[in-house]
């Protein structure tokens, strides 16, 4: 335990070093080194946890008031949420040293940006350790303040600073949830420790129920979640492609993780909390995959598919919940396994996919879909590695994403359900994970058909090559884990395998993973015998003969006239267009003989986020429409003076009265 | 030494597999020959084209990457992973596995990504819109797809189920199980016609691009290309309309010589259907064919609410 602890006061030292140090190279050193011997020592901390060999380590720190004490305790699933966490952190900062390199030559100091990478870091250490309520609330808020932080690196633009902002903003909302949650459960308990509120939440009680909406909502919030993941498109999208990618993969993970946590402290649920859990998922995948579909900046894209990924991770707990509630351990295992396995598969393709996402945006400036084109041929590897990413995201075999999405499958499509009813709704929700699937196969097509197949669209990008090395290595790397858990499953199910076993499956976790095996195999072989076509073909075509591509008879054909994002998802978009309402400027020609040319523009933003601006401006103006009144009719001011009177006086009556 | 019948069974699958795409094809070329009229090509010319193009050089678009030689043959191996697990003669698939129904929605949309990125490979708006149109049919029919297998599966008891054994027919009186077989007879008959491109969907011998679906992606391939993806568009017609046979066949699921024989049998007559169709009925609308693909939804979501009746709302 106390190697683990050990990379608190490393990591913080490595954060002050780097503020220090003028030279950027040097803070990007002494980043790197002290989120290595973190990432070391709590590897060598947890590496038993994760074999199932110990069973926890604890710890308790005496503190000084307002805490007395803080426990900790590191068990298997802790030990499974650091294991990946650490190292991509250590990822992203080596990524950040490539990408953010123009900046740097131009003199800006990288100092402040690496030491928030290292307290991103710490962040994880305290809220997957923590066993204290306040202590795990500051571990929370400084991921959430270091990830604001991050954000706004380009902070010159106003609406970078506006994304920014959004997301402080409806973090702390998030954060008011939980902070309301710990206080009904202090008030329960009279304690801040996670055991106490363990042993109240484990009773049945009315506040149970109240407290399980609580912290769902406020985790939800954190990993963005439908319909509360209006900041994070905006966030994804102004952010350096570092901080996107760990946002997005790595540090919203907390979320699922102490919503994994609270579970295990809560004991068996409810049924109605599991088939909730479950249909939040389902919700929040469907809308999440749509609004993917639709994006025109590739990485708002990827910000909406993350929400379309916890909605994933969550039908998973859903259904391990389910399996909990109806003591099937098979199914409990099947829902546990798939949802944290997708928790980690999606941290893997997803940074992978921002990376390159990053690395595009380097090259061409722009990360618009409709101005770029044809980057394959001038930046290979970044497109080989997307394409990677992307397949892995549409969880097509043989990658990650299918093997942790087919465990999900396995659980749905038992038919296990001790009513008809539950089992019409599991496959229901299947259905609804292959529509989520097909969409995302979709809009991860269209993603890299429209930025890297094709020619290019817009003229003036002028693109260099692939990035350098700092950059591509932590592609690689996501890549090659990708493909290895694809194809060996064990690899993934190692991780997780432990911190499964806190959950009630027993033997259920060797019935549940008993039909991936066929699935390891068939995708293997496809895998095989693909590579071997692909690469006889790859040859034979070297030489082949070459000519422009059949512009079916017409000849005078234009980058600009190939087929556009937009109008690869038109067809889509528009069978949504009641969940999905577009936006559509225009200003048509108006005369017979037109002397200015028309232009239409067509656009899907968030419905949610519409919808809230709505509210928030008719809630506006009805304040505004008061204060007129106030000021135009006296008998309103009078009321209102009257009212602000009583108030006082009541007020000053009270505190009079406790003295 | 004692062949068991399945081994058997497997032997004669493979080679089913080897001639059924082009004699599928064949038969629905020569039904829709005859409807109009005309004497139609050979039954086995597919074959013929396919080996032809095999002797072939395939010519490349200068904007090409490699994406472009490798869609092809993804498409063909891919359904050949689908083909696998289907029992092309009514049982003993070459393997089966439990969930395998999974693996073979998913080397689908595998195979679809593959010849999506191919046709977006080149550049040509043509290409690219019907990689969108293949795209979005597909989103439809996925869920549609795995509300039939799932019908099918509860109908079947609880436990992982193999494709083969979700494929008998499960047929008694009074208890909605007729429901649920029929629903899922027309859901993967729907299925047939959006996913081998076939009418009243798609119109595999349109002559304007506009309109296609499935030809439109596949026009800049050439050679052995343009041969792997006409022999894998074979073999998924095919395939689907096994796996519709297999529905219709009341032995499927034991390995006599009567069940692979009818099973072929109704492959070919599911040929015939789809060939006649094709004759009868104009293509839909591009906007209209969305409602056609609902009706797939409905009628698998119809097998699934019958899967409750069967079990009296109780387990």
């Amino acid at each position: 335990m106390t190697t683990v602890l050990l990379a608190v006061p490393i990591l913080l030292a490595g954060a002050a070093l780097s503020l220090a140090l003028r030279s950027n190279r040097a803070a990007a050193a002494v980043a790197l080194t002290t989120q290595l011997a973190a990432m070391v020592l709590v590897a060598v901390g947890t590496a038993g946890l994760l074999a199932g060999r110990t069973a926890a380590l604890e710890l308790t720190w005496a503190w000084p008031l307002p805490l007395d004490h803080i426990p900790f305790r590191v068990d298997a699933l802790s030990a499974f949420f650091l294991a990946w966490s650490l190292p991509m952190t250590l990822l992203g900062t080596v990524y950040a040293i490539g990408y953010l390199r123009p900046y740097f030559s131009k003199g800006r100091h990288g100092g402040p940006h690496f030491a928030l990478l290292n307290l991103t870091a710490l962040s994880f250490v305290l809220i997957y350790s923590t066993q204290n309520a306040l202590a795990f609330l500051l571990g929370w808020e400084i991921a959430a303040v270091a990830a604001w932080l991050l954000v706004i690196w380009d902070y010159r633009q106003q609406k970078i600073r506006f994304a920014g902002f959004n997301y402080l903003v409806s973090t702390h909302v998030g954060l008011f949830v939980l902070v309301a949650a710990f206080m009904l459960l202090h008030a329960k308990t009279d304690s801040m420790d996670f055991a106490a509120f363990g042993a109240f939440l484990s009773r049945p009680s009315t506040t149970r129920g109240t407290l399980f909406l609580l912290l769902g909502v406020s985790f939800a919030l954190k990993s963005a979640f439908f319909p509360f993941h209006t900041w994070l498109p905006r966030a994804h999208s102004a952010a350096p492609a570092h901080v996107s990618a760990l946002m997005s993969g790595v540090i919203h993970k907390a979320g699922l993780f102490a919503f994994l946590r609270f579970t295990l402290l809560m004991g068996r649920p409810d049924e109605w909390m599991g088939w909730a859990v479950l249909a939040f998922g389902v919700l929040s995948a469907f809308f999440g995959v749509l609004y993917t579909a639709t994006q025109r900046d590739l990485k708002r894209l990827l910000g909406y598919s993350s929400t379309e990924n916890v909605g994933i991770a969550a039908i998973g707990f859903g259904v391990g919940s389910l399996g909990w509630v109806w003591n099937d351990p098979t199914l409990a295992a099947c829902g546990f396994a798939g949802g944290m396995l997708h928790v980690f598969n999606h941290a893997v393709f997803k940074c992978l996919l921002f990376y390159a996402a990053g690395a595009v945006y380097r090259a061409a400036h722009t990360v618009d879909l409709e101005r770029l084109g044809g980057l394959a041929k001038r930046m290979p590897r970044t497109a080989s590695l997307f394409l990677v990413g992307a397949l892995a995201i549409s969880a097509l075999p043989p990658l990650n994403g299918f093997v942790s999405e087919i465990l999900v499958y396995f659980g749905l499509l038992r038919g296990a359900a001790p009513a008809a009813f539950a089992n019409m709704a599991f496959v229901a929700a299947a259905a609804a994970l292959a529509f989520v699937g097909a969409v995302s196969a979709l809009s991860m097509t269209r993603a890299f058909g429209v930025a890297f197949l094709g020619s290019p669209r817009d003229a003036t990008i002028h693109y260099p090559e692939d990035p350098p090395l700092t950059m591509w290595l932590p592609m690689a790397l996501h890549a090659l884990a990708a493909v290895a858990v694809g194809l060996a499953p064990e690899l993934g199910i190692a991780l997780v395998r432990a911190a499964l076993q806190l959950f009630p499956v027993q033997a259920g976790v060797d019935a549940a993973l008993a039909p991936l095996g066929a699935f390891v195999w068939a995708g293997r072989g496809l895998a095989l015998v693909i590579a071997v076509a692909g690469l006889v073909r790859w040859r034979q075509g070297v030489r082949a003969r070459r000519s422009p591509t059949w512009g079916c008879g017409y000849t005078a054909a234009t980058a600009r006239m190939q087929y556009t994002g937009s109008s690869f998802s038109e067809q889509l978009a528009r069978l949504f267009e009641g969940v999905m309402p577009p936006l559509r400027r225009e200003q048509l020609p108006t005369e017979l003989f037109p002397q200015r040319p028309g232009h239409v523009a067509t656009s899907h933003p968030d419905a949610v986020e519409r919808r809230m601006f709505e509210v928030l401006g008719q809630g506006e103006e009805m304040v505004e429409d008061a204060s007129r009144r106030v000021s135009e009719q006296p008998r309103f001011a009078f009321a209102a003076g009257l009212l602000a009177l009583i108030l006082i006086g009541a007020i000053v009556f009270g505190v009079a009265r406790t003295w | 030494m004692v062949i068991s019948s399945s081994t058997i069974f497997r032997v004669a699958d493979v080679l089913a597999l080897l001639v059924m795409p082009f004699l599928v094809v064949g038969v629905i070329n020569r039904t829709k020959s005859l409807w109009s009229g005309r004497r139609g090509p050979p039954i086995l010319q597919p074959l013929w084209d396919v080996l032809r193009l095999l002797r072939k050089r395939s010519v490349y678009s200068e904007t090409t990457t490699p994406v472009f030689r490798v869609g092809p043959w993804g498409f063909l191996l891919t359904t050949v992973g689908s083909a696998a697990v289907t029992p092309i003669l009514g049982a003993a698939p070459l393997v089966s596995f439990p969930f395998d129904f999974v693996w073979f929605a998913y080397v689908w949309a595998l195979g679809r990504v593959a010849v999506m990125l191919a046709a977006l490979d080149t550049g040509s708006s043509f290409e690219g819109m019907g990689a969108a149109r293949e795209a979005t049919f597909s989103t439809l029919l996925e869920p549609a797809l795995f509300l039939a297998a799932g019908a099918l599966s509860l109908g079947a008891g609880a436990g992982g189920h193999a494709l083969a054994d979700l494929l008998v027919p499960r047929l008694t009186a009074g208890d909605g199980s007729l429901m649920v077989w029929l629903g899922s007879v027309v859901t993967l008959f729907i299925v047939l016609q959006v996913e081998s491109a076939r009418m009243p969907v798609d119109d595999p011998t349109t002559h304007l691009e506009l309109t296609m679906v499935h030809e439109v992606m596949i026009l800049d391939h050439s050679g052995p290309d343009l041969a792997a993806i006409q022999t894998g568009a074979a073999l998924k017609l095919t395939v689907a309309a096994s796996v519709v046979a297999t529905l219709l066949n009341p032995w499927a699921g034991t390995t006599a010589p009567r069940t692979a024989a009818l099973n072929l049998g109704l492959t070919l007559v599911i040929a015939v259907v789809v060939g006649t169709i094709e004759s009868l009925i104009a293509r839909l609308k591009l906007r209209t064919v969305p409602k056609y693909i609902a009706v797939a939804l409905a009628s698998a979501a119809l097998a699934l609410l019958a899967t409750g009746w069967r079990n009296g709302g109780t387990p």
